[in-house]
């Protein structure tokens, strides 16, 4: 295999919690040497939330949330309440081909770290924050939890149950969200480098990277002058379409029972036909009821109550394999459990990875979403304990030798 | 200002969102990109709305002209052996071949890289597909629905212990469709510094399902670490974390840090009940929060959104309105950033519509021309550009191949 696409790129990742970590992991996983600048006087705080094996906190380097975004990077610690980590991170950034942060606006400039300072240091680095609100504007200052992004970028007012007040997306959707569009725009920007030599700036608002996602939303709001409806599980071009409930999983989990549930989407009256024959009712499609999306969509719920009368006698996996076997669309809903141990394809595709961890062995973690016939695509290493390649990076990459080094951390500076 | 991706020169074989959204991402910053529809039906994307007036038409919808700003657009039958040949020639000229067909499509076809990498070893194939290109779902029917399902997001949403009867909720819209396209569109810039590096191109196959499993957050790794499953019924373990209603409106409570609820508390004018040993930390206000929730209710229900918002913000609590469309579109801070733009389309009208994603320093996102019509650029491309005739054009029109 040939090298992979960003090898020889050093990424000067002053990033944390999730956003900017899921910004770092894809360049990571296009093979850029990306280096993590944290510090132990306050760590990210992914390292202090679980999961943990064994379900036991302790230490920094334990937590499953922050070794699934870590996966591939390097960590080295600085303490920048002392000078010296300053001129650290200078020669860091001084061989570094990009600069990313997703602190709350004006942090990087109060560091030292502003464009205007590491365009001094090197004139070509593509530098990029991704923050809440962007970096102009008046609410530029406000500060954004990734919880509170999904209501503020309009997805909530547009997700829920019939009749039920907002909804949220499930999890924090705006971060990652904005962590691939800022990986997209690195990449860009490294693309234009490479032709005009040139580097540049990229302000990154995750509130408007997520208001893109709801764009059918908006154009309604603009084309109609109309709020969108909150539809449930349905869909305006589709019936049935929604989220069945089949058996319970068999075994109980954690002194639990674990309800399961089956996805089914019919896209044409072709495909309601095959559905309708699936689940032995193949006089449904003959039924002036349903024949058609009008007649289904008046219908609907009658429809819903005879497809969860099917499902619920079956298993979740069982009733996806019968409808997929007639080709109509239908899938598990899955769980974290079913991804991790049940899914047939992920596992076919080697999807998941298991590297060896220092602290928690070797588990399991989520992979890279694509694969590429010729250059190399795998995750290097696990995600590293906190300053693990600060002696490494150091003396390797900035050339500090080892008295340096240790002069250096007797005076707190590599804390 | 040049545009950063002018240089690129991209095909697209896209219907709703996965495809098209990835190869807008690079047409949005200079690419050209020549979209490849089905003649006399197009892309699925137009016959989904919104519509202008609410009726359907192939040229009025909006989520298509959202998805496919600054794209030329021809009309092919990739099926027919007509069509695959002016294909190859649309390919020897790409930098990337961008495509979300069906994977029992594509083996129908003969669409596959090996083909047209020997027409065009520089090319770069981009294979967005529900499941990926190979193992044993690698066929199976998908819609939106039920990518969303298999990725493992869906089970995460819903309305909480209280109602474990309503099932797991889907997010709004194609939310498995545009992560699959903009974890494309990075895979394929990727593959495009690789291709600038050593002169060669690749197959890159990119599974929706891998990209939705890819953002968990920390409950993927609740199995493999603690053998908890996650799914919507779990009770959040800290809180205040909820949407709540004020006098005209939502507003998302927030507070996850213990220095913001005491800002929060100091808000609410001290009451007494927050003092109470059931709200002491964040993990006890999560423990207690059906105790909880009924006095911020009360309180939430007499404020108004936007005061509650910058009084809250004021204080570095990150409280956030549930923003409503309108909400969107009349923000003075959207405005001021100039993140909506207008965009005139000849047959649907004029309308504003979400602008760039991110703001670059040196090379501009622009709309240089509002989505095509089905088979606009027909003659342009396939006369002016592969040099048919009028003669060709016009029987290739009339056998349907374009």
């Amino acid at each position: 295999m040939a090298r992979p696409p960003l090898d020889g790129i050093r990424v000067a990742d002053f990033t944390w919690v999730w956003a900017g970590p899921y910004c770092t992991l894809q360049l990571a996983h296009l093979g850029a040497d990306v280096i993590r600048i944290e510090t132990k006087t306050r760590p990210c705080v992914t390292r202090m939330l679980p999961p943990w094996p064994g379900m036991k906190p302790g230490g920094l380097n334990r937590s499953g949330y922050f070794n699934q975004y870590s996966q591939g990077k390097r960590s080295i610690t600085l303490n920048f309440k002392d000078p010296a980590a300053h001129e650290v991170a200078r020669k860091l950034i001084a061989r570094s081909d990009v600069v990313i942060n997703n602190f709350a606006h004006g942090v990087m400039d109060r560091m030292g770290f502003g464009y205007d300072d590491v365009r001094k240091i090197k004139s070509d680095v593509i530098m990029i924050s991704l923050t809440g609100y962007g970096d102009t504007g008046p609410d530029a200052d406000y500060i954004a939890y990734g919880p509170a992004q999904v209501p503020l970028s309009g997805l909530s007012a547009l997700t829920g149950y019939r009749g039920w007040p907002p909804m949220h997306a499930g999890f924090s959707y705006a971060d990652p969200n904005g962590g691939v569009h800022g990986a997209f725009a690195i990449l860009a920007a490294l693309y234009h480098r490479g032709k005009t030599g040139q580097g540049q700036y990229i302000d990154m608002s995750q509130w408007e990277c997520a208001m893109g996602l709801l764009a059918e939303g908006l154009l309604e709001y603009t084309m109609n002058g109309r709020e969108p409806e909150r539809i449930g599980n349905e869909d305006p071009w589709m019936a049935p379409h929604g989220i069945y409930r089949c058996l319970d999983r068999p075994e109980q989990v954690m002194g639990l029972t674990v309800d399961q549930f089956v996805a089914i989407a019919a896209a044409d009256d072709a495909e309601f036909k095959r559905l309708a024959g699936a689940i032995g009712r193949l006089d449904l499609a003959g039924d002036p009821h349903y024949a058609t999306l009008a007649a289904r969509k008046a219908h609907e719920s009658e429809l819903d109550a005879i497809l969860a009368g099917w499902t619920g006698g079956r298993t979740a996996v069982e009733a996806a394999a019968i409808l997929q076997a007639a080709s109509v669309a239908a899938a598990v809903v899955a769980d974290n459990k079913f991804l991790s141990e049940e899914d047939p394809q992920l596992k076919a595709r080697e999807y998941f990875v298991y590297k060896e961890h220092p602290e928690v062995g070797t588990l399991q973690h989520c992979g890279i979403p694509w694969k590429m016939s010729r250059t190399a695509t795998a995750v290097r290493a696990a995600a590293p304990c906190i300053g693990q390649h600060t002696d490494e990076v150091l003396g390797q990459v900035l050339g500090y030798g080892a008295e340096e080094i240790a002069k250096l951390r007797a005076q707190g500076a590599l804390d | 200002m040049a545009q950063a991706l002018a240089s690129l020169k991209i095909v697209e074989i896209g219907e709703l969102a996965s495809a098209p959204y990835a190869a807008k991402l690079m047409a949005d910053m200079g690419a050209e990109v020549i979209k490849i529809e089905r003649p006399g039906i197009g892309d699925r994307a137009r016959t989904r709305g919104p519509f202008p007036g609410g009726a359907a038409h192939r040229e009025k919808s909006g989520l298509y002209r959202y998805l496919n700003t600054n794209k030329l657009g021809v009309t092919l039958d990739i099926a027919r052996p007509e069509g695959f040949a002016l294909l190859e020639r649309l390919v020897a000229d790409a930098d990337v071949l961008v495509h979300n067909v069906a994977p029992p499509e594509m083996d129908r076809v003969g669409l596959n890289f090996d083909r047209l990498h020997q027409i065009n070893p520089r090319l770069v194939m981009t294979s967005i597909t529900p499941y990926g290109l190979t193992g044993p779902w690698r066929d199976l029917r998908a819609e939106e629905i039920t990518v969303w399902s298999a990725g493992g997001v869906c089970v995460l949403n819903g309305a909480g212990p209280d109602h474990p009867e309503l099932p797991p909720l889907k997010t709004f819209g194609n939310q498995a469709g545009f992560q699959g396209g903009v974890h494309g569109a990075v895979a394929t810039m990727g593959a495009i510094l690789a291709q600038v590096r050593d002169g060669e191109g690749q197959h890159v196959d990119v599974s929706c399902q891998e990209a939705i499993a890819s953002q968990l957050e920390l409950t993927f790794e609740y199995w493999p670490y603690m053998k908890v499953i996650a799914n919507r019924l779990g009770k959040k373990p800290i809180q205040p974390l909820e949407a709540m209603e004020c006098k005209d409106g939502w507003i998302y409570v927030c507070c996850v840090e213990e220095h913001q609820w005491k800002a929060f508390v100091d808000l609410m004018g001290n009451p007494e009940w927050a003092g109470e040993e059931l709200f002491k930390d964040r993990l006890a206000r999560g423990e207690n929060w059906e105790a909880l929730k009924i006095f911020l209710e009360e309180w939430v229900s007499q404020q108004t959104v936007i005061d509650l918002y910058e009084k809250a913000q004021a204080r570095r609590i990150p409280f956030a309105p549930v923003s409503t469309m309108g909400d969107l579109l009349n923000s003075p801070h959207l405005k001021a950033r100039g993140f909506f733009v207008e965009i005139a389309h000849p047959v649907a009208g004029t309308h504003q519509y979400p602008g760039a994603p991110l703001k670059y320093g040196a090379t501009p996102w622009a709309i240089r021309r509002p989505a095509p019509t089905l088979g606009q650029h027909n003659a342009e491309i396939f006369g002016g550009r592969l040099g048919l005739d009028a003669a060709r054009l016009a029987e290739l029109t009339r056998t349907g191949v374009i």
